[in-house]
């Protein structure tokens, strides 16, 4: 293995990392929240990102939409799934065994994405909008990264302002760090939950809106988003969502690191080995520990 | 006791017919029961691991696709006969299950569930990157072999073997104890019961049946592929089987595999797109109406010992 | 000096911010029963974690018989003699009552067969043997707990509010039960909140404040005590 890095390459690294990793944290905050506050792995993310994904290929492909002013329609459009989901399925496993909402949930994500392939066919679809780069200096910016990255940023910010600012953000954090407490304080956390579970569909809607324009999609997509949100919070720490932006941002750096020595195939399986590695040296994640 | 041996005469016809039947059966029949075999040992090899400790295997095919690439390479590499290659997959199932299951299983249940979603993706890349040995995305084939009646017998082994195991552990105060896992981790372990260890075992015997199992399938198919082996779609199933049957019974994963195979042959080969569908309806009813799967629903119902 | 049973040095616990056990040091003999007391949220359940393992201590030693014990993992203080209850009960519940005792042993099946019956029929509950321990009402469930304690032959038992929903003859029955334990060489800390059980069983009670102890003594002295009384009942 034989690779020279030069420094313009180690730049190009940096820069495509942090596009991406701006990315998967925005969609793995909303696995976070659903962690955090209802302590379910919600399987069935990568699959509600699938479908955000979809709504935003349809109304550019159908109705000619700037696949970009549809960000907050997939976003709206998730938001109502997720709300009916919990409200019809998921609340009903809130407080089971983790077996339940984890068995649960996987039901529910072979069902999103073979009702996607049935209604989608799996073929490969492309919403082609923005493609191309900018090239400033010796770095080539692809130009649907970094409006991506623009919109993962600003939809993060928002939803930190969102949780640190607003009465409801605050109920939300209250409720994750002790249900008892919020009960008590008269946080209703049955909409707690249910608000929760929509907001973090939204997330995900938003990634999957994003991502369309970025590669072609199709119905098998979302599974690996479960995979790599869930290693970005174990990467920030399990619980602590501003942990999420540096698991996100060092998940994305990685993966373009390994690119660099490994074909694309073999980097998808330094995240695996680097998951196991430190699953067994720091239990509680790099930033160990839950705070909020 | 009369009961008691009413079911094991019983057991013991079925057992008979079954090992007469290649003798007067087609070609297809031998081919479907032989099938039958492959979802009992694979239902009941998760339900060791699953459904007995509450820790879900979400990519148990893994097992199954280690098996069969490490069965055929050493059939088509290194001209193994068929059987000792198929118990070297069995090996090979539990060796990679200890490399997994050593840094997840001393986490509690999430990590190991997403860890193992994870694995298969990861093997499949590997499978594809090794090309040399694996044949990477065209393939792999077998000398060609027809070998279908023994390996019908030889997976059929397997499945009573998985299915012996089964009831051996759950008989006894080990399967009482990975129970407890699942019961109340935290109340186990007061009680100086060592799940890390209990867990680890678990894994590790779950992992062998799949493995085995494999590297038959790829014998008997000739020819193996990535996307054939690893499939996400055979966790599914098993996963279903298991829930729908009974999850941490002896007969609940056999039960389920038989009804739902048959089910599968004869209704939804004819609507291919619905039956995943449907599946994943299945996963989200059981765990919602019915947790105990049909078997628990009976054992209520007639007040049979959990130990069936 | 014998070796105490339990010997705690300066153990120490923090959650974020919160202090929830500072420095507290014990020292529990042979043969007797010990309380532990003290307002809602003083760190009792805490220090009851510290000691099992269930939760990891900050700094500070514990010692069981004289064996350093903190660091290890639940099942290997669990298996140095120390058996516990929990303050919300913590049966398995889809085992039978007889498996729930039987789980926790190892060696000869038939000697602890024999042992688990013995203790079921001490606590009344040999018919329902067979039963779910999920089916069994609050109160079984509690004795089921406790039995469970005692399948392992413990040295030390920590017991988290037993008297708690439990009625009137069943909590005289427990506390014979306990007296007979002590009778036996056993140690027992107890944390309860029902002071007339604390008064009447403790020889010595430890008094814990905003994980602090505060107070040490018998239980005469203890009712006294000024700082005890500010502590439950504010200046």
């Amino acid at each position: 293995m034989n690779v020279h890095i030069t420094p313009t390459m180690l730049g190009q690294v940096v820069i495509s990392g942090i596009l991406s990793g701006a990315l998967y944290a925005m969609v793995a905050l909303g696995l976070a929240l659903i962690f955090g506050v209802m302590r379910i792995i919600n399987v069935a993310h990568g699959p509600l990102l699938m479908l955000g994904a979809y709504t935003t290929y349809f109304l550019y492909s159908a109705l000619g939409i700037n696949p970009y002013l549809t960000v907050p329609v997939s976003m709206l459009v998730l938001f109502v799934v997720g709300v009916l989901l919990e409200r019809t399925l998921v609340f009903r496993v809130v407080d089971a065994p983790e077996l339940s909402s984890l068995l649960l949930t996987f039901g529910i994500s072979i069902a999103l994405v073979n009702l996607a392939q049935l209604l989608f066919t799996s073929d490969l679809r492309a919403v082609e909008y923005l493609t191309g780069s900018w090239v400033v200096g010796p770095f080539a910016l692809s130009k649907s990264r970094l409006v991506a990255f623009v919109f993962a940023g600003a939809l993060t910010g928002l939803a930190f302002l969102f949780l640190g600012w607003t009465k409801l953000g605050k109920a939300i954090r209250a409720t994750s760090q002790s249900r008892e407490v919020a009960m008590v304080c008269g946080i209703n956390v049955q909409r707690i939950h249910l608000i929760t579970f929509g907001l973090a569909a939204a997330l995900a809607a938003a990634g999957g809106a994003l991502i369309a324009v970025i590669v072609a999609i199709q119905p098998e997509m979302g599974q690996i988003w479960t995979f790599k949100s869930f290693l970005v919070i174990v990467l920030g720490g399990a619980g602590n969502y501003p942990g999420a932006l540096l698991g996100g941002v060092l998940l994305g750096l990685i993966e373009q690191v390994a690119s660099l020595f490994l074909t694309t195939q073999l980097s998808e399986v330094v995240a695996y080995v680097l998951l196991v590695v430190i699953l067994l040296v720091q239990p509680t994640g790099l930033l160990g520990g839950r705070q909020t | 006791m009369t009961r008691r041996r009413a079911a094991l005469a019983a057991l013991a016809a079925v057992v008979a017919v079954l090992a007469a039947y290649p003798a007067f059966a087609s070609g297809y029949g031998v081919r479907a029961t032989l099938q039958v075999f492959m979802w009992i040992v694979l239902a009941s090899s998760w339900n060791l691991i699953s459904g007995l400790t509450g820790y879900v295997s979400f990519g148990h095919v893994a097992f199954f696709g280690a098996g069969a690439y490490a069965g055929a390479i050493l059939v088509a590499k290194a001209g193994w006969p068929w059987l000792p290659a198929a118990l070297a997959g069995g090996v090979a199932a539990v060796l990679l299950a200890l490399v997994i299951g050593y840094p997840c299983l001393r986490l509690r249940g999430p990590y190991f569930a997403i860890a193992m979603l994870g694995l298969n993706e990861v093997l499949r890349a590997l499978v594809s990157y090794f090309e040399g040995l694996t044949g990477g995305g065209n393939g792999l084939s077998l000398p060609t072999l027809d070998a279908t009646i023994p390996i019908y017998y030889a997976m059929g082994a397997s499945a009573a073997m998985v299915t012996l195991v089964t009831h051996a552990i759950i008989t006894s105060r080990f399967g009482l104890r990975l129970m407890t896992i699942r019961e109340d981790e935290v109340a186990a372990e007061a009680m100086g019961i060592d799940t890390g260890r209990h867990k680890l075992y678990a894994f590790l015997l779950s992992a062998a049946g799949p493995g085995i199992a494999g590297a038959l399938t790829a014998r008997d198919q000739g020819y193996i592929e990535p996307i054939s082996v690893f499939p996400l779609a055979t966790t599914i199933t098993m996963i279903v089987m298991v829930l729908f049957g009974g999850k941490g019974t002896v007969w609940g994963p056999v039960l389920g595999a038989v009804v739902l195979f048959v089910a599968q042959e004869v209704v939804w080969t004819r609507y291919p797109y619905v039956h995943p569908l449907l599946f994943g309806a299945i996963i989200v009813a059981v765990v919602l109406l019915m947790p105990r799967g049909v078997l628990g629903i009976l054992q209520i119902r007639y007040r049979l010992p959990r130990t069936i | 000096m014998t070796t105490p049973v339990l010997e705690i040095e300066r153990l120490r616990k923090r959650f974020g911010g919160v202090i929830a056990v500072d420095d507290v040091s014990l020292r529990l003999e042979a043969g007797r029963i010990y309380g532990l007391i003290g307002p809602n949220g003083s760190g009792k359940t805490t220090l009851f974690n510290c000691i099992t393992g269930v939760e990891r201590r900050d700094g500070g030693r514990v010692r069981v018989s004289g064996e350093r014990v903190d660091g290890l993992r639940p099942w290997e203080i669990a298996q140095k003699g120390v058996g516990r209850t929990f303050q919300v009960i913590r049966v398995f519940p889809e085992l039978s009552a007889l498996e729930n005792l039987l789980v926790v042993t190892r060696g000869h099946l038939g000697g602890a067969r024999t042992r688990a019956l013995e203790l079921l029929r001490f606590v009344k509950l040999e018919g329902l043997r067979d039963e779910y321990a999920g089916n069994l009402s609050y109160g079984q469930q509690k004795l089921l707990e406790f039995v469970r304690v005692l399948m392992r032959d413990p040295t030390l038992i920590l017991l988290d509010e037993p008297a708690a929903g439990v009625n009137r003859t069943l909590l005289n029955d427990l506390l014979d039960a306990v007296r007979q334990l002590r009778d036996r060489g056993k140690t027992i800390l107890l944390v309860e909140h029902d002071m007339k059980v604390v008064m009447g069983l403790c020889e010595t009670v430890f008094v814990l404040d905003h994980g602090e102890k505060i107070a040490e003594g018998a239980p005469g002295i203890i009712q006294t005590d000024e700082r005890v009384i500010e502590a439950y009942f504010g200046r």
